[in-house]
């Protein structure tokens, strides 16, 4: 009993941040701007969602979307092939491991260090301030993680399937896309989320290469009201849970499957 | 059909070389190459220095500073994370209504962006009318100054960090307490050995590789420390919140001193390469288990 | 796998409809937040509703991002900004690198403007920018407050530290004084007019670093001792700090009060209105020498453009723009006449004492290399407010990055 009250206990308070966020988001100013610890909203206002709206912030939330799309789709269209190039051949003179090392490297680096130089080839490829760009450099965060997700889940898929179907004749494409996807599909959908909540909340890549406005995703965006003038807590927090809410919600399908294959294992 | 069987593989990791030749493998080269050259841009105008760009960071009071604060931050914050994750795990180890619901909220803080979580703290962290504050000072206590004491704001900092990153320690270690099987236990309490005990002697032991893993992915993770920082105080008060993340970042994109900051950033990759090698060996070491 | 394709297909051309389009009549401005952000944003709506087939963005920034997001634009010529308000301490950076665009080659600029604001926007004798906002650093006490404890308008610095020290000791709740002491720009910016003041300098005229000096030290450890006469917490304070602290009649004196802050001093929000007395800042061994602070609107050498970004600029300086922006948004202007105008002068009582600091105020070493030079004395000046370093030492340490600063 008292393990569940803890359990309860804790998980509320470290919801209260969210909660703060949540309310504030419907205060007006004179509320939030106080001393007060009260946390739900007496006067409740739609303001600041009203003002990011006629601000053009669908446009931003749009960004992220197109991005984060854009990143998923190059890094499964990648990595997929990858992963299963690592998982079902011999490679000469034990690239595989050079190649997983370096990925893992890769995987580990601080973003900031590959930044520079970064800069340097978008610009020569013509994608600074694109969403492109944007997608491209994503792929040093997203492209290693996918690989070692994905490499684990074609593991899984066993060889005699495939050899079967070899057996009838099918090619190589055919047992890719017949069999392989279809029984990864799981997997991929996993990593796929993975990737697209990393995506989203990325921050460093879009402040760096992103210059106009109108192109900028939520985080960078989000991080142009955390200013100086320090009180805008009402709009910040409106736009805080709007780009929360798609998270979240990913966060509560892939948990569901998390959830289920963890009781699976307990028998 | 032997050739296309050789060439197939090679084909298939084609996409993936490609992107990491050009985004990755390439820029490697180039930091590394730039961090021996004092420059503003690339190559063009270039004078070569040799190592004087590490003596120069080796001198440097404020490079040295970020590195000890990122190393505080990072055992710190690794040490707070999974103590938190592991006391999570050990809570939600039994089985009881509502604790999926529970999990899941759980999770809520990690996968936010962590723009936003910056920005609720910050809120939180205000002097005058931050949350925190307006709750000491309803309780009688003093306000306290969260970001701008020197000798607080990194702690303020890791704070954020474990209430943010602690579900995700959970997560690993919770998976790893799933696998330990009943049985164990029950031969222990038959020879009579209290929850203390059969904690110390047999959950921590049977854990300690997922722990591991999880120290170390969290180490990882917070060795890169910038958004946080870059939205929360700058680095400032003085340099107290100063992280070599941030060093590179001024560096490179505010004073245009290419050189200096492709030498942190090697001194970096360096340090990431050495904890991808622990790591590596410890994957290895699980696999052949 | 075929959808998957598709898909990508999709992201791919969503992507590609966001190029920049080139022949598109666009406007991107970049400009400040903060108490600069409602002049743009209401330039802004009144350009709009005249030129309604403009797209217009408007991105606003701290200081400090500002800087970096247009001088990493102008290097890598993104074409991503049209027009780019700078403070004038970038100018010189941005001038001489050629990032600017002449304004006369895309129809001048027209209008008396006051004489410091116009020479810091020239170079080699052209003009690549417009001075948009005539700030300049004042200084403001509570007269009731001073002279309740037997004091006048403080004449030094050290009439400052006295007159506060017996504020602090007597009035309840109230802080002798208050100042930016948020490192970067702004410590270095309530810095500088007490160094001046005690004689000494950041960088000579020919570009040497001469913080290492008896006077530079005298005037650093008079700046550090302001801050026992401090609220709590000033480590971290910026303009809005500062000027609620002043507003909400938590402090006496402010070390530096720019104009464009001291709008709402007589505004409903203030506790003290008709109270405080913004003069010129104080001197010490040398006269007082006010601190120019202009922002100016530029248009930068990429911008695609041009013809568009000239006429908003003329635009938001002509006089009757001007005036608005003053009456409204309390930024002061910058057209000469202006600071004589009946209503403007009705609002706000000091700003014929404005134009006559306007007129002599000192701007800050034009050299291109200040964007760093004042990161490096701010990082100093901060570890030396915070007690981590002593004066002598932050100031030759600081002197010698600067110097390397300098050289490159």
């Amino acid at each position: 009993m008292i393990r569940i009250i803890a359990a309860f206990g804790l998980c509320a308070l470290s919801l209260i941040p969210l909660l703060w966020m949540v309310a504030t988001s419907f205060k007006p100013p004179a509320e939030y701007v106080s001393t007060s610890i009260a946390l739900w909203p007496q006067d409740p206002t739609l303001t600041h969602y009203r003002v990011l709206l006629d601000g053009g912030m669908w446009r931003l939330g749009l960004n992220s979307v197109v991005v984060a799309l854009g990143t998923v789709g190059l890094s499964l269209l990648a990595g997929l092939p990858a992963a299963y190039a690592l998982a079902r051949f011999e490679l000469p003179k034990r690239f595989d491991i050079v190649f997983l090392g370096f990925v893992l490297v890769i995987k580990l680096a601080p973003p900031i260090a590959l930044a520079i130089p970064l800069y340097q080839v978008l610009r020569a490829l013509g994608l600074l301030d694109t969403h492109l760009g944007l997608i491209l450099a994503n792929q040093i965060l997203a492209l290693p993680f996918a690989i070692w997700m994905l490499l684990g889940f074609v593991r899984d898929v066993p060889y005699s399937f495939e050899e079967a179907a070899m057996l009838d004749g099918a090619g190589f494409l055919k047992r890719l896309l017949e069999i392989v996807v279809p029984l990864l599909m799981p997997g991929l959908v996993a990593t796929a989320v993975f990737v697209a909540i990393m995506s989203w909340n990325e921050f460093l890549f879009a402040l760096l290469f992103i210059q106009t406005p109108s192109k900028f995703t939520l985080p960078a965006f989000i991080a142009t009201l955390i200013n100086e003038d320090e009180t805008l807590w009402g709009r910040l927090s409106a736009m805080g849970l709007i780009a929360s809410l798609p998270v979240l919600f990913a966060v509560g399908l892939v948990r569901r499957g998390l959830t289920r294959e963890v009781s699976v294992d307990q028998h | 059909m032997i050739a296309s069987r050789r060439l197939l593989p090679w084909l298939l990791l084609t996409p993936a070389l490609l992107i990491f030749a050009g985004l990755t493998l390439y820029p490697l080269g180039r930091t590394l190459a730039l961090s021996l050259f004092a420059t503003d841009y690339g190559f063009e105008n270039a004078t070569f220095v040799g190592l004087e760009n590490f003596r120069e960071l080796w001198d440097s009071r404020f490079f040295r500073q970020a590195v000890t604060n990122t190393v505080v931050f990072t055992l710190v914050s690794t040490v707070l994370e999974v103590a938190a994750g592991l006391g999570l795990a050990l809570l939600l180890n039994r089985a009881f209504p509502g604790r999926t619901l529970i999990m899941t909220l759980l999770l809520a803080p990690f996968v936010l962006s962590t723009m936003v979580v910056t920005a609720i703290w910050r809120a939180w962290f205000h002097f005058d009318l931050g949350f925190l504050n307006n709750l000491l000072r309803t309780v009688g206590l003093p306000g306290v100054p969260w970001l701008f004491d020197p000798n607080l704001a990194l702690w303020s900092i890791v704070l954020v960090d474990v209430w943010q990153t602690a579900p995700f320690a959970f997560l690993i270690i919770f998976a790893g307490l799933r696998l330990i099987p009943q049985d164990v236990y029950e031969a222990a309490r038959v020879d009579g050995a209290g929850p203390w005990r059969r904690f110390r002697d047999m959950t921590l032991p049977l854990l300690a590789p997922y722990l591991f893993v999880a120290a170390l992915l969290r180490s990882v993770d917070s060795f890169k420390l910038f958004d946080k920082v870059y939205a929360m105080t700058g680095g400032g008060p003085g340099q107290a919140t100063e992280t070599v993340s941030m060093f590179v970042y001024r560096q490179g994109f505010r004073f245009f001193d290419i050189g200096l900051a492709s030498a942190a950033a090697v001194v970096m990759i360096v340090v990431a390469g050495l904890l991808a090698v622990v790591y590596a060996a410890s994957l290895l070491k699980g696999a052949g288990r | 796998m075929r959808m998957m394709g598709k898909a990508l297909g999709a992201v791919l051309m969503l992507a590609g409809l966001s190029l920049p389009a080139a022949a598109q009549d666009r406007l991107v401005i970049a400009g400040r937040d903060a108490g600069f952000a409602p002049a743009l944003a209401k330039m802004v709506e009144l350009y709009q509703a005249k030129n309604p087939n403009v797209k217009i963005e408007r991105l606003e920034l701290g200081g400090g991002p500002l800087y970096e997001r247009l001088a990493v634009g102008a290097r890598e010529k993104t074409a991503a900004t049209d027009v780019a308000m700078l403070d004038d301490i970038w100018a010189p950076e941005f001038m001489a690198r050629g990032w600017l665009t002449d304004l006369d080659s895309v129809g001048g600029l027209p209008g008396e403007f006051v004489k410091s604001a116009i020479d810091v926007s020239k170079h080699n004798g052209k003009l690549y920018a417009a001075p948009f906002v005539g700030n300049i650093a004042m200084f403001a006490y509570r007269k009731d407050l001073l002279a309740k404890h037997g004091f006048e308008r403080p004449k030094t610095w050290s009439d400052v530290v006295k007159a506060a020290q017996v504020i602090q000791d007597k009035e309840q709740g109230v802080s002798g004084l208050v100042f930016r002491g948020i490192k970067g720009n702004p410590i270095v910016t309530s810095f500088l007019p007490v160094l001046w003041a005690h004689g000494g300098d950041v960088v000579t005229a020919d570009g040497k670093a001469v913080l290492d000096t008896p006077e530079a030290e005298k005037a650093l450890t008079q700046f550090l001792s302001f801050k026992a006469l401090a609220p709590k917490g000033v480590e971290t304070y910026n303009a809005t700090e500062l000027r609620d602290a002043i507003q909400q009649g938590r402090a006496a004196i402010a070390v530096e009060m720019w104009s464009s802050w001291a709008g709402t001093l007589d505004g409903n929000a203030s506790k003290v209105a008709n109270q405080v007395e913004v003069v010129a800042s104080p001197g010490e061994v040398k006269g007082p020498a006010p601190m120019l602070g202009a922002w100016l609107l530029a248009i930068p050498a990429d911008s695609p453009n041009k013809a568009r970004a000239a006429d908003f600029i003329r635009f938001v300086t002509s006089p009757e723009n001007q005036k608005l922006i003053a009456l409204e948004t309390g930024n002061p202007p910058t057209l000469a006449a202006l600071f004589n105008d009946k209503d403007l002068v009705a609002k706000y009582r000091w700003y014929p004492a404005q134009l006559e600091a306007l007129n002599v105020a000192q701007a800050r070493p034009r050299i291109s290399q200040w964007a760093r030079v004042e990161t490096i004395l701010g990082d100093y000046l901060q570890l030396a407010l915070i007690g981590q370093m002593q004066p002598k030492q932050a100031l030759t340490e600081a002197n010698a990055q600067i110097a390397r600063a300098l050289s490159r």
